[in-house]
C-alpha cells in the first residue's frame, strides 16, 4: 500500500463543548475509495466539517496528515487550494455571485497555489462546459446566482461539477446521495466514477448504502458515537444495509 | 438589530446658528441671481430656514444625521472665479462621459460652459420650480436662498441627460448649493444621470436640491449618484411628483462624503402613477450617511416599491428611516418596502421603515432586517480556495446589487456596478468585473 494521501490519528473534534468526535483513525491511500457510514449523530457530517475547516469544529486532540502536511494548522481556503475538496450536504445559495465566477475563482486559487498561472478564458469555458455535458446541465446554469433556486438534485450535481472542475487530490463527499431520485443519484455516482485515479481518494459519507450500489467502495467504516466502530471491504454495507446499525451500536456501547 | 449610539446634536445654538445665516446672506447678497430665483422667493426661503432653526436632538426625522460640522461651515456661496479657472479646477474630477447621453457640468454651482454639451432643454430664465418644503426639507430652504445656478431642465420626447455637480475646496472656505429642476412633459421618456463628485473640504457644505416633476403617462429612469470626497458634508434635499400614470424609478448610490444626509419626499399624485426606489449605501472610515424617505400615496392604484441596502464597515453609522403614508384618496394603492443593512466590523445601521393607512383596499408590505454576513456562505466559498477578504467584499457586493437588479439600461447597471465594486475594494471590483 502506498503512502496515504490522507492519515487520521486519535482525531478529537468538540463543538460548542460538546465532543462529537472521540478518536478517529482513518488512512485513506490514493487510488481509494472509502465510505463512512453510520447513524443520524454519529459524528459523520462532523467529520467532513473539521476536515474541512468549518469554524466552530474545534480539534480538541490528535492530527491530520493530508500529502505530508499538518492538515490542521491550514485555514480551510488553503485545504481547498492545496486540494482537498468538501462535497456540502447542504450547498448554500449565494445570490448574486454566478457559478461561472464562483468555479474561475476557485480554480484560479487552487492553480496560484501549483505556481500555475490563470486560466485562458477560452479553455476555462471549454473545460466547464465538458464537465457540465457530463453532469446533463444546461449552459444558463453559468450565469445564474450559486445555487440560487436549485432543486435539491441540482444542488447535489452542483458539487460534483465543481469537483470535476477542480480535480481535487482528496474528495470528501458528505451525503453527496441524500434526496436524489434515482437517475439523479446515477449521475452524481458516474460523476464519482470518472474521478476516480490512482492519483486521487474520496472519502464517502453516506447514510445508506444505495450509492454503493454504484461507486464501489474499496474500505468501509462505521461511524458511531464520534469513533470508528468496525471497517471492512464492500460487503459491509451490504451487511448493514441488512441487519441496520443497532448491532453495531450495541457491540460498541 | 444594533442600537445607535445618543444622536448628537449641533453643538451650536439656534441663535448662533441664525446669525452666521444672517451673516451669510451678506455675504452671498451680491453673487445672487434674481433671474435664476426671484428677490421674493429668496427672501421667504429664508425666512423659513431662520424660523425654522437647526433640527433639535427631539427630532426623530433628524436624530441620527451627523450634522456637528453645521457650526463652522460655511453656509454662503464663494464668489464666482473666472469660467477658465473653474473649468481647470473641475476637469480633473470629471468621470468618464456616458456615451449617448447630452452632458452638464456644474462646477461649484456654477455652469461650466467649456464641459457641457449644448442642451436645448436647459433654461435658467425659466419659470422656477420651487416645491412647498416642510421642517423635514428645511435645508432645501438655503438653497433656494443660496443656490448660483440651475439646471433647470423642460424635456418633451426621449432625452439621456447627465449632470455632474463637481465640488472643490476653492481659495475660500465656501458652500456650493447644487440646484437641479426638471420637468418631464406628459409621455416623456427621460434618463437622468446625476453625480456629485469632489468636495467643499472639511471647512465647507455641499447642500443640494432637487426638484422632479413626472408629467402624465411620461417615464424617468433616475441614476443619483453620490461619490463625494471622503472628508465632504452633503445635505440632500429632493423632492419628486408623480402625475398620472407616470412611471419614476429612481437608483440612488450612497457611496462618498464623510456625513451625508438625504431628505426625500415622492408625492403620488396622479391616479396609477408608479414609483421604484432603489438606495445602496456603502460607509467606511467614518461615514455616516442618514436618509429620510417620506412616499406619500395621494391618488388612486399609486404604486410603490423600495429596496434599500445598506453596508457599515468600520466604525460608520448607516441610517434609513423611510416612511409610506397612503392617504383617503388612495384607494387601492399597493406599496413594498425591503430595507436591509450588513455591518461588518463595528459600524451601526438603523433601518426604520413605517406605514400609515387611511384607506381600504390596499396591498402594502414591509420588512427591515440587519445582521452580518452569513457564516454558511463564508465557509462555503472558503472551502472552495477563495481568500477571506475576497469572500467578504464578493458577499457584500452581492448584497447590495440585489439594489440594482431593475436597473434595466445596460450601461448604468454596469456603470452602478462598477462604483459599487470599487466602494468595496480594487480587488474585488478586478474580481467581480474582470
Amino acid at each position: 500500500m502506498s503512502t496515504p494521501l490522507l492519515s487520521i490519528h486519535n482525531l478529537h473534534v468538540s463543538v460548542a463543548d460538546r465532543e462529537v468526535l472521540r478518536g478517529i483513525d482513518l488512512a485513506l491511500p490514493a487510488g481509494e475509495v472509502h465510505a463512512i457510514m453510520g447513524p443520524n449523530g454519529s459524528g459523520k457530517s462532523s467529520l467532513s466539517h473539521a476536515l474541512a475547516g468549518k469554524p466552530g469544529y474545534a480539534v480538541t486532540a490528535g492530527s491530520v496528515d493530508y500529502l505530508g502536511r499538518d492538515l490542521l494548522s491550514l485555514p480551510p481556503e488553503q485545504r481547498a487550494r492545496q486540494g482537498l475538496f468538501l462535497g456540502f450536504q447542504y450547498p448554500v445559495e449565494i445570490p448574486g455571485v454566478n457559478n461561472a465566477y464562483l468555479l474561475r475563482a476557485a480554480l484560479n486559487a487552487a492553480r496560484r497555489a501549483r505556481g500555475q498561472g490563470e486560466i485562458d478564458a477560452f479553455d476555462f469555458l471549454g473545460l466547464v462546459k465538458e464537465r457540465m455535458a457530463l453532469m446533463k446541465m444546461d449552459e444558463s446554469f453559468l450565469s445564474r446566482g450559486v445555487n440560487e433556486g436549485f432543486s435539491g438534485g441540482e444542488k447535489k450535481r452542483n458539487e460534483i461539477l465543481q469537483m470535476l472542475v477542480l480535480e481535487p487530490r482528496v474528495a470528501v463527499l458528505d451525503e453527496t446521495d441524500s434526496g436524489l431520485d434515482i437517475d439523479a443519484l446515477k449521475m452524481v455516482a458516474g460523476g464519482i466514477n470518472s474521478v476516480r485515479s490512482p492519483e486521487r481518494a474520496i472519502l464517502l459519507v453516506t447514510h445508506y448504502q444505495r450509492l454503493l450500489d454504484h461507486v464501489q467502495p474499496d474500505r468501509v467504516h462505521v461511524l458511531a458515537r464520534g469513533r470508528i466502530v468496525k471497517s471492512g471491504g464492500p460487503e459491509l454495507a451490504r451487511e448493514l444495509e441488512q441487519r441496520g446499525y443497532d448491532w453495531l451500536l450495541d457491540e460498541a456501547a | 438589530m444594533n442600537a445607535m449610539a445618543k444622536p448628537v446634536p449641533g453643538s451650536m445654538s439656534n441663535a448662533a446658528y441664525e446669525q452666521r445665516l444672517r451673516d451669510a446672506v451678506m455675504d452671498a447678497a451680491p453673487l445672487l441671481n434674481a433671474r435664476l430665483l426671484p428677490v421674493s422667493v429668496r427672501s421667504a426661503a429664508l425666512n423659513k430656514a431662520l424660523a425654522a432653526g437647526l433640527p433639535q436632538l427631539r427630532d426623530d426625522l433628524w436624530r441620527y444625521a451627523d450634522l456637528r460640522f453645521l457650526a463652522s461651515a460655511a453656509l454662503a456661496p464663494a464668489a464666482a472665479v473666472k469660467p477658465e479657472a473653474l473649468a481647470a479646477a473641475v476637469t480633473g474630477l470629471l468621470p468618464p462621459k456616458l456615451a449617448g447621453y447630452t452632458r452638464l457640468v456644474f462646477g461649484d454651482g456654477r455652469l461650466v460652459d467649456t464641459l457641457s454639451d449644448s442642451c436645448p432643454e436647459l433654461d435658467a430664465g425659466a419659470p422656477p420650480l420651487v416645491p412647498d418644503r416642510t421642517r423635514h426639507e428645511r435645508f432645501g430652504w438655503l438653497n433656494d436662498a443660496f443656490a448660483t445656478d440651475v439646471a433647470r431642465l423642460d424635456v418633451h420626447g426621449a432625452q439621456r441627460l447627465e449632470v455632474v455637480f463637481a465640488a472643490t475646496p476653492g481659495a475660500a472656505r465656501q458652500a456650493v448649493h447644487p440646484r437641479l429642476e426638471l420637468s418631464a412633459a406628459a409621455n416623456a421618456d427621460v434618463v437622468l444621470v446625476e453625480r456629485h463628485v469632489g468636495t467643499t473640504g472639511a471647512q465647507g457644505l455641499v447642500n443640494a436640491a432637487v426638484q422632479l416633476n413626472a408629467g402624465a403617462g411620461s417615464r424617468v429612469r433616475h441614476l443619483r449618484w453620490q461619490a463625494l470626497d471622503e472628508d465632504a458634508q452633503l445635505l440632500d434635499t429632493v423632492q419628486l411628483a408623480l402625475d398620472r400614470d407616470a412611471r419614476y424609478e429612481l437608483t440612488q448610490l450612497q457611496l462618498g462624503a464623510r456625513s451625508a444626509r438625504t431628505s426625500l419626499r415622492a408625492s403620488l399624485y396622479g391616479p396609477g402613477a408608479q414609483l421604484a426606489l432603489h438606495g445602496v449605501a456603502v460607509a467606511t472610515g467614518r461615514r455616516t450617511l442618514d436618509h429620510s424617505l417620506l412616499v406619500d400615496h395621494l391618488a388612486p392604484q399609486t404604486r410603490s416599491k423600495q429596496v434599500f441596502r445598506a453596508v457599515a464597515r468600520d466604525a460608520t453609522r448607516i441610517a434609513c428611516r423611510s416612511r409610506v403614508e397612503v392617504g383617503r384618496t388612495a384607494r387601492g394603492a399597493d406599496s413594498s418596502q425591503s430595507l436591509k443593512g450588513l455591518i461588518a466590523g463595528s459600524g451601526e445601521i438603523d433601518l426604520r421603515p413605517q406605514l400609515e393607512i387611511l384607506t381600504d383596499a390596499v396591498r402594502a408590505s414591509h420588512g427591515a432586517t440587519t445582521g452580518s454576513l452569513d457564516e454558511n456562505m463564508r465557509f462555503y466559498l472558503a472551502a472552495r480556495g477563495l481568500d477571506p477578504a475576497i469572500t467578504r467584499a464578493l458577499l457584500e457586493w452581492a448584497f447590495l446589487e440585489d439594489a440594482l437588479r431593475d436597473l434595466d439600461l445596460p450601461e448604468l447597471r454596469s456603470a452602478a456596478e462598477h462604483a459599487l465594486a470599487r466602494a468595496l475594494g480594487s480587488d474585488i471590483a478586478q474580481q467581480v468585473l474582470a
